[in-house]
């Protein structure tokens, strides 16, 4: 019999054993999938070039998590062929074939099974991108035509990527099967994971564990202004990383702890259970990290689904606060301008501003800016009366200022001065608000808030800018209110006069939600993912649990006790890591609050019981199989 | 003296198959095992120990007859109450130990005490005089693949014994060991017979082993045809099973 005919009659024959890791590496083709498709949909046509920055980051954040999922994966499955194919291997020899002729079979057989799951991959990923699609259609009421269904070239990236990948393995396992001796392979037969480990290596990795994800957690929440990119880049990585350490050294090392301690272990079903946990923990804490790295991005995602809706709407709120607003060096363009609009539409509320716009040259601040704008306290306080908007402070001291800002999406810049120079006197920056006092003009000028007196010293260094703000309420008078306006900015056009008009009807920030349905998109396949790793894990190890509790029935061990055990073992394996999860998630999240300038612990709780939620439908159904496949009902 | 009544069975059958295809395993067994007894169960291969063993321990059930532990009928016990009935009135050894992987020694050793709800104090102390008494003090800490056989069926007998059950049954203990541990396991087991701990049912092929019980069983075909009991000398008694053994013929297969 050929080699080849040889090894597709294996392959034939262990298909079905080989069922739940064909399935895991054909998920990590359906995610890399669906994210390609995500990259070559019209979806970043929509965002075009703007905040390419913010978008490019998270790509690069999101593939370097993905690439490590599938690595891990194939490295796995791989090895997992490899070392029942080497149990095997008496009987070949005693057919009589050499090192290479298995290694060959090995590697047919191999390259089938990824073949296969690659096929299975692609095809449920398009119907899985089919599928989200809908689902986000209904989540986020897109008006944008975005199409994430299957590009030609995504498909062409995920097979060269997991080829590529698959392939360096195989080789990898093929030199292995080569190079080993025949006493070896026979003895592999024999050998299994045992628990013991050694102590020292457990608190050694323990150690530089917590160190690792230490730092990681301190480089999420550094301030910076020039290397964010880089830092919450290199967070990441080593969030990964001590995310690994932990389940390989402290985890264990705990359960170790409590195991030694005979009088806590026999308690009830503990012996049982901690016990099983420390075996298994040896032997799936690979898969443990990797479900925990999954869920952090997933409630990430969803974290940051949330507050981009939540800024989005905010931004619209910030944006419509006026219908008009001019902005004149002329200081009594009020008058003419209300009797345009009034003939049209009554005023829901209007104000104007004086603003200082001051050279940068006078003032040494946090940015780097060409300008930068002053406004005088009692002014704003009258602008606040006149619209209805509140005062959130005091009137600065002689020596203080109050930064009034605008609403970040995103912003690359996470440190904050409280100081300001401005025409050599220092002063306090006592706090900031993002109130829209100035709406739509406030996007692109933040100002500062002086005591009065301060302000007039300052006036003579720089140019008194006037600005008149109005709500109409007749939106549907827009257009011609607009012209009208034109015409007076025409007439006054020697004082710089400029005009905003705010079409409530305009999707201008539309691309928001765009991000928004990404974020929940990638919260969908990482929770999927996550969830369903750790199932198949499960899945699997129940078939060693049957002869374990056949011998404990025979001794008399109640079912319920039994099924208490394997109740609280899943419970630890999914509560682990859904613990150091949510630990992780204050920083990831508390990362992006820092770059959206907000606070987003309630999104961050929301989110995270979000996921818990469907980690305890995960739970169940694994639950619900395990007593199955490990005859404990 | 129904009192020092531990197990019995009467007239006991066993058949496996569908309606038509009956084979009976077991033809009307009797059998009584006193608090104080150490029986060893011989037979040919197939010729129905282990389904004896398996139904005086209420793993498994009998097509007629009646079975009675701890002064109970236990075919009309509800499933809960049998697991209850095992735990706490039967310890078992198996013949290849059937130690849980996953934990120590000493774990294993502790783990039906522990479940039963016993304070982790007591079962600590526990553990530590059986294992003292079976010579494992030294190995607790181990995992059994660190064990040899001869000390992992000692621990097994150390497990089924810690709940201080009346009997032991035990399915031929020594398959698996040379003849220095089955020496070692089976000293032992006599010891507690003798300190009367526990009544014990042992089934074994090899006359050695059977000749450290008080009573040797010897079945066939399904049924019990003769009893050897022991004297004061366990070496002659040992030449009177061989003797049993040869004139039962051919057929006394040694598998
Ligand atoms: N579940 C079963 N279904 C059908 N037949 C069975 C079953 N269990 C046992 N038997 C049959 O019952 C007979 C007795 O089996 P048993 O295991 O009791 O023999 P044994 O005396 O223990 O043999 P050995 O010394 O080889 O262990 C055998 O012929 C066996 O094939
Ligand atoms: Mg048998």
């Amino acid at each position: 019999m050929g080699m080849m005919r040889l090894a597709v009659l294996n392959f034939k024959n262990s298909f079905k054993n080989y069922l739940s890791l064909i399935i895991s590496l054909a998920f990590t083709c359906v995610v890399f999938l669906n994210f390609q498709n995500i990259l070559y949909s019209s979806a970043f046509d929509v965002l075009g070039t703007r905040n390419r920055e913010y978008i490019n980051m998270l790509v690069w954040m999101t593939s370097f998590v993905l690439g490590c999922f599938m690595v891990f994966f194939i490295w796995y499955s791989t090895n997992v062929f490899l070392v029942r194919r080497k149990r095997e291997i008496g009987i070949y020899i005693f057919m009589g074939l050499s090192n290479q002729k298995i290694g060959q079979m090995y590697w047919i057989e191999t390259v089938l099974i990824g073949l296969s799951a690659l096929g299975i991959g692609l095809v449920a990923g398009m119907a899985a991108s089919g599928l989200f699609q809908m689902i986000l259609f209904v989540v986020s009421d897109l008006k944008l035509e975005i199409r994430f269904c299957s590009d030609i070239r995504s498909i062409l990236v995920t097979v060269a990527v997991y080829l590529v990948i698959y392939m360096i393995f195989a080789w990898k396992g093929y030199g292995n099967i080569v190079r080993s001796s025949v006493l070896e392979m026979i003895l592999a037969a024999k050998q299994n994971e045992y628990v013991r480990q050694n102590r020292f290596l457990l608190i050694g990795k323990a150690i530089l564990g917590v160190v690792i994800l230490g730092c990681g957690y301190g480089l999420a929440l550094k301030e910076g202004r020039t290397n964010v990119m880089g830092n919450a880049f290199g967070a990441v990585v080593l969030v990964t990383v001590g995310v690994y350490l932990l389940f390989g050294g402290l985890i264990p090392f705990l359960f170790w702890t409590l195991a030694s301690n005979k009088l806590f272990l026999y308690r009830g079903t503990r012996t049982l259970w901690i016990n099983n946990v420390i075996f298994r923990m040896k032997k799936n804490y690979r898969t443990y990290a990797v479900v925990c790295v999954l869920m952090l991005c997933s409630v990430t995602a969803l974290a940051m689904g949330f507050a981009m809706k939540e800024r989005y709407d905010n931004m619209i709120r910030f944006e419509n606060t006026y219908t008009f607003q001019l902005i004149s060096s002329r200081s009594d363009l009020d008058k003419p301008a209300r009797d345009l609009i009034e003939g049209e539409s009554p005023i829901v509320f209007s104000s104007t501003l004086p603003v200082l716009s001051l050279d940068g040259s006078f003032v040494k601040a946090g940015g780097n800016y060409s300008k930068y704008e002053f406004v005088s306290y009692s002014y704003l306080r009258q602008l606040a009366r006149d619209t209805g908007m509140e005062l959130l402070f005091e009137e600065p001291k002689e020596d203080e200022v109050f930064l009034v800002s605008h609403l970040h999406l995103l912003s690359l810049i996470t440190q904050q001065t409280n100081e300001i120079i401005v025409n050599g006197k220092l002063y306090r920056q006592t706090g900031e608000a993002s109130v829209p006092y100035l709406g739509y003009l406030q996007e692109s000028m933040n100002f500062y808030v002086m005591n009065d007196h301060e302000y007039e010293k300052l006036v003579p260094l720089g140019e008194e800018l006037y600005t008149y703000n109005y709500r109409i309420q007749d939106l549907e008078r827009f257009a011609r209110i607009r012209d009208n306006l034109d015409v007076l900015v025409e007439e006054t056009k020697e004082n710089h006069t400029g005009r905003v008009a705010i079409d409530p009807q305009s999707n201008e920030i539309d691309w928001i939600k765009m991000l928004y349905s990404i974020c929940i998109f990638m919260f969908l396949v990482f929770i999927f993912a996550s969830g369903s790793i750790m199932f198949m894990k499960l899945y699997n190890d129940a078939f060693e649990e049957r002869e374990r509790c056949k011998v404990l029935r025979k001794m008399g061990i109640p079912q319920e006790l039994l099924r208490r055990s394997v109740a609280a073992e899943l419970l630890t394996a999914y509560g682990t890591a859904f613990v150091v999860m949510a630990v992780s998630s204050l920083f990831s999240v508390g990362a992006l609050g820092k770059m959206m300038y907000t606070n987003l612990l309630s999104v961050n709780v929301v989110s995270v019981l979000v996921v818990l939620g469907i980690l305890a439908v995960w739970y169940g159904l694994s639950l619900w199989t395990y007593e199955r496949n490990g005859e404990i009902e | 003296m129904k009192d020092n009544k531990v197990a019995e069975v009467k007239n006991l059958v066993k058949s496996y198959g569908a309606k038509g295809f009956l084979t009976k395993v077991l033809k009307g067994v009797d059998l009584e095992i006193q608090k104080k007894d150490f029986i060893a169960v011989m037979g040919p291969s197939g010729s129905g120990k282990t389904t004896l063993l398996n139904i005086l321990s209420t793993i498994d059930k009998p097509t007629q007859g009646v079975v009675m532990v701890d002064g109970r009928d236990v075919s009309k016990m509800p499933n809960r109450e049998l697991s209850k009935l095992r735990r706490d009135k039967i310890g078992f050894i198996f013949q290849d130990y059937n130690l849980l992987d996953t934990m120590s020694l000493q774990d294993n050793i502790a783990l039906p005490l522990a479940m039963s709800g016993v304070s982790g104090k007591e079962c600590i102390q526990k553990t530590g005089e059986l294992a003292r008494m079976f010579g494992l003090e030294e190995h607790l800490s181990k995992y059994p693949y660190q064990l040899s056989g001869g000390q992992k069926q000692r621990g097994a007998a150390c497990r089924a014994l810690i709940t201080e059950p009346e009997i032991i049954f035990a399915d031929e203990p020594t398959g698996a060991l040379d003849s220095k541990s089955s020496r070692e396991l089976l000293e032992c087991l006599r010891k507690v017979n003798e300190h009367g701990q526990a009544a014990i049912l042992m089934v074994t092929h090899d006359p050695f082993s059977a000749s450290y019980a008080r009573d040797v069983y010897m079945l066939r075909d399904g049924r019990i045809i003769c009893r050897i009991s022991r004297g004061s000398d366990r070496k002659e008694f040992y030449d009177r099973i061989i003797d049993v053994q040869t004139s039962m013929g051919g057929d006394f297969s040694w598998e």
